[in-house]
């Protein structure tokens, strides 16, 4: 019981993370269409801030206030020198955000070194939960992925500037013609995704293996998550972050992390195949 | 000066193609106009330049003597004109309610909700506010889009085709009502239409487009009910 | 008059490299030797992408696959084959022509999976790959094998049949004449024809009667066979095959020398890979780390600002005059 408990707090712990670094990639993807290669280097930049702080001996939770900030600048400039010179050519937007992913990884290597750098756990307590015991940080980082989940969909779905958001992707041309500006909602949107994405990083930053690789890692099952689940809403992300999560964490704890990550690959193949406009799009 | 005006409006939308070759157009406030030609005679086109869409290749457009050539569309529509295009494109995933709010929440100087009198005009709309504008009827969207436009408070509006595969009776209604809009809030119209009814129903002066200008202008517009030989030279193939 | 300058400068660019071991030490022609046989790999994907539209990010799967085979052909892993490089190279080929077309079966179907799905899918299974050659110890795991074999020369005998630098550069040539004449065959022939439609509106095309998938898939399994090839003649040259090879990372780096070349015109792909890996070469000693980020920024530009690339322009040749006749004239 105490093991089944154990592997079901895992999978959401894992589900959630995988949320949290999905959001920006949905934002992205869904409501403006472009495919960011660049964001996993977004994570990135958000754990390296979360480093950062942690060496000028600011305390943690400024962090998470610095890295959706810089990521946001970082996004509105990407924005205004590439991706709106991409918007109509949707292929070209995947193979520009590969170039600026790469750029962005090597710039890191170039400030900070390719070895990875160790964060603090900022929670070290472990607490307990339904009585077991249980990482207190972990149970903040779920507590962050629900909370920035809701935010945004109340954001995106519950107010004008949302609305707005989404009348531009629905129908440029016509928003435009109804007073919004729609070069201001793209910057803003790319930038808000690139903030979560900062967000995430910085968030996630504690628990992993700080380095210049890290941003890949989590980029493909991402990727896999949003396929799965369906480009267009943001409960697509939910069902697919819990696809992919659910079976990595089961398949890992029989077999093992290799094991999972193919086996988990196929699933999300042979279920991107069967609905290729995903679990929750609308067939054309 | 007038209300507004095109001067020597030239677009297309290749680098050489000139669909507008030199349009010279006025309109003064309160006033609604229809302007009639075929099929692929520029009509949208104009539209479309104005709206900021097309930038002419040269030309100049004024609206309340602010120069608004080539400017951007968001820009065009706060500055008041509002617009219906051809085909009506509503936001299909939205709701009625959400499509009208679409109207407001671009304009800054408007506060972000829709007016009660939105609902008022067409009270099908009413009915169905909470229901994706997508599943409305051809008449109904039409209704949707034009409310839309009015929300956003224009003081010109522009109706491309507003009759377009619309059963008749709405047509009428549509007729009907913008007229009497008009004449209570002094809204002035700019009406491209090939469905005279209509036309004769709402306009109180017409011009003609063929190739891209203006050919002819008619002060009376009952001429387009009686005049056969004039209809048939602007609008038979 | 105008348009045959793509003609000369594409028999330009042969001739140079016909006779660039005449000015290169023995070094430098084994050097360029290794770029051509990058330049074969980079010629597969334009195939697919600058042709038929179809943006792969897995084409290191077949490369890798390629020299996978080759290696194991050679070191005897497949034991009766009798280490015949031969064979290994005919494997190299039908292996991974064979996974291309596997590969193709299952993603271009039915509805198909289209753009950046597709993209997506084959990055993803790159990855995969690259994991699964990594803990295959049959296939050497993390290390990959060492020691394959040069490759040897029929007229000599012994230890002196292993090829010399410049027999190398010259079969290295000549594969790479053949397979670019091959390819720019099909381009021009009625399928490629077809294929180039492809990029645009597909429905369009099938809406005239073609059968889409398999049309992708004949390209997609050509262009495995060439990556395939690519990737034998890679392992006889540096003498290792290693994970990575298969992998996400040189998946991507293709797709860089392609863009940067010119994605729509053969010949600038492969003048791509060459360029590239020769800058990379001369500068990455003094720019050290800050070249990839050149390399990136060169990249985007490449995307954003010239989608023909640096040579596309140059080296574009004109239609096929039967096919003409249908092109309008312009205004």
């Amino acid at each position: 019981m105490e093991l089944a408990l154990i592997i079901g707090l895992d999978t959401l712990n894992f589900t959630l993370g995988l949320l949290l670094v999905t959001m920006g990639l949905v934002v992205i993807f869904g409501l403006m269409n472009v495919i960011n290669m660049a964001h996993g280097e977004f994570f990135l930049l958000g754990a390296y801030t979360m480093y950062m702080v942690q060496q000028a001996k600011m305390p943690f939770w400024t962090a998470l206030l610095f890295a959706p900030i810089l990521l946001a600048v970082i996004g509105f400039l990407i924005e205004e020198f590439v991706i709106r010179h991409v918007y109509h050519r949707f292929i070209d937007t995947i193979l520009a955000t590969w170039g600026i992913s790469l750029a962005l990884k090597q710039a890191v290597i170039v400030i900070f070194g390719p070895s990875s750098q160790s964060i603090n756990n900022p929670l070290p307590e472990p607490v307990e939960v339904f009585g077991v015991v249980y990482p207190g940080y972990r149970l903040f980082i779920m507590g962050v992925s629900l909370l920035l989940a809701t935010g945004t969909f109340l954001f995106f779905y519950r107010t004008n500037i949302g609305l707005a958001a989404r009348g531009v992707i629905a129908n440029r041309a016509m928003a435009a013609s109804l007073g919004i500006n729609t070069r201001f909602v793209d910057r803003a949107t790319f930038a808000f995704g690139a903030a979560t994405a900062g967000l995430a990083g910085a968030v996630m930053a504690p628990i992993m293996s700080v380095d210049p690789q890290m941003g890949v890692g989590f980029l493909i099952p991402a990727f896999l998550s949003i396929l799965v689940g369906g480009t267009t809403s943001l409960l697509g992300a939910l069902l697919g972050t819990g696809i992919i999560g659910t079976s990595s964490t089961i398949v890992s704890s029989i077999w093992s992390q290799v094991v999972a990550q193919v086996v988990v690959f196929g699933l999300a193949i042979v279920i991107i195949r069967l609905f290729p406009e995903g679990l929750t799009g609308r067939r054309k | 000066m007038s209300f507004f005006s095109a001067r020597n409006l030239v677009a297309g939308y290749q680098k050489e193609s000139r669909v507008l070759n030199g349009i010279d157009f006025e309109l003064d406030q309160g006033e609604i106009v229809a302007l009639i030609g075929r099929n692929g005679m520029g009509k949208t086109t104009f539209l479309e330049t104005i709206t900021g869409h097309i930038a002419p290749s040269s030309g100049m457009l004024l609206f309340r003597d602010v120069d608004i050539t080539a400017a951007q569309p968001y820009i065009v529509a706060r500055a008041g004109i509002g617009y219906v295009p051809q085909g009506r494109e509503i936001f299909n995933e939205f709701s009625v309610e959400q499509n009208l709010l679409m109207g407001a929440i671009g304009k800054p100087e408007l506060a972000n909700k829709i007016p009660d009198w939105a609902f008022t005009i067409f009270p099908v709309l009413a009915e169905r506010r909470k229901q994706r504008a997508g599943t409305l009827s051809g008449g109904q969207q039409q209704q949707l889009a034009i409310i839309r436009a009015l929300v956003g408070s224009p003081s010109l509006l522009l109706l491309d085709e507003p009759s377009e595969g619309i059963q008749p009776s709405i047509v009428q209604n549509i007729g009907t009502t913008m007229a009497k809009i008009a004449a209570e809030s002094g809204l002035t119209i700019l009406l491209v239409e090939q469905n005279l009814e209509l036309a004769i129903s709402l306009a109180n002066r017409c011009v003609f487009m063929e190739n891209g200008r203006i050919v002819e202008e008619v002060e009376d517009i009952s001429r387009l009910r009686n005049d056969q030989e004039l209809v048939h030279r602007y609008l038979s193939a | 008059m105008k348009k045959s300058i793509g003609y000369i400068s594409s028999c330009g660019i042969w001739i140079a490299l016909a006779l660039a071991p005449l000015v290169l030490d023995e070094w430098g022609v084994s050097q360029f030797a290794q770029y051509m046989t990058y330049g074969i790999f980079a010629l597969s994907l334009a195939f697919i992408w600058g042709q038929a539209g179809i943006l792969c990010f897995g084409q290191a799967i077949f490369f890798g696959l390629g020299a996978y085979l080759m290696a194991l052909t050679t070191l005897e892993k497949f034991s009766w084959f009798g280490g015949s490089q031969a064979i290994g190279l005919i494997l190299a080929v039908l292996g991974p022509g064979l996974a291309a077309h596997v590969v193709g079966q299952l993603l271009f179907r039915g509805r198909g999976l289209s753009g950046a799905y597709f993209a997506i899918v084959t990055l993803a299974t790159a990855v995969i790959v690259e994991i699964i050659a990594q803990h295959w110890s049959y296939i050497g795991g993390f290390n990959g094998l060492l020691g394959v074999p040069p490759l040897v020369v029929i007229w000599r005998e012994g230890l002196d049949a292993f090829i010399t630098p410049m027999e190398n550069y010259y079969t290295i040539f000549f594969s790479a004449l053949l397979i670019y004449l091959a390819l720019l065959g099909m381009v021009r022939s009625p399928l490629g024809i077809v294929l180039a439609t492809l990029k645009d509106e597909e429905y369009r095309t099938r809406a005239f009667g073609y059968n889409i998938a398999n049309l992708k898939i004949i390209a997609f399994t050509c262009s495995g066979a060439v990556a395939g090839i690519a990737g034998g003649l890679f392992t006889t040259q540096f003498g290792f095959v290693s994970p990575p090879l298969t992998g996400f990372a040189l998946s991507t780096e293709v797709l860089i020398w392609v863009a940067v070349g010119g994605r729509g015109v053969l010949l600038a792909a492969f003048l791509g890979a060459i360029v590239v890996r020769y800058i990379e070469n001369v500068l990455s000693d003094t720019l050290g780390s800050y070249w990839l980020m050149a390399l990136g920024t060169l990249f985007i530009a490449a995307v954003v600002v010239a989608p023909r690339g640096l040579f596309g322009k140059l080296l574009q040749l004109p239609l096929p005059r039967r096919f003409r006749q249908f092109v309008p004239k312009k205004l």
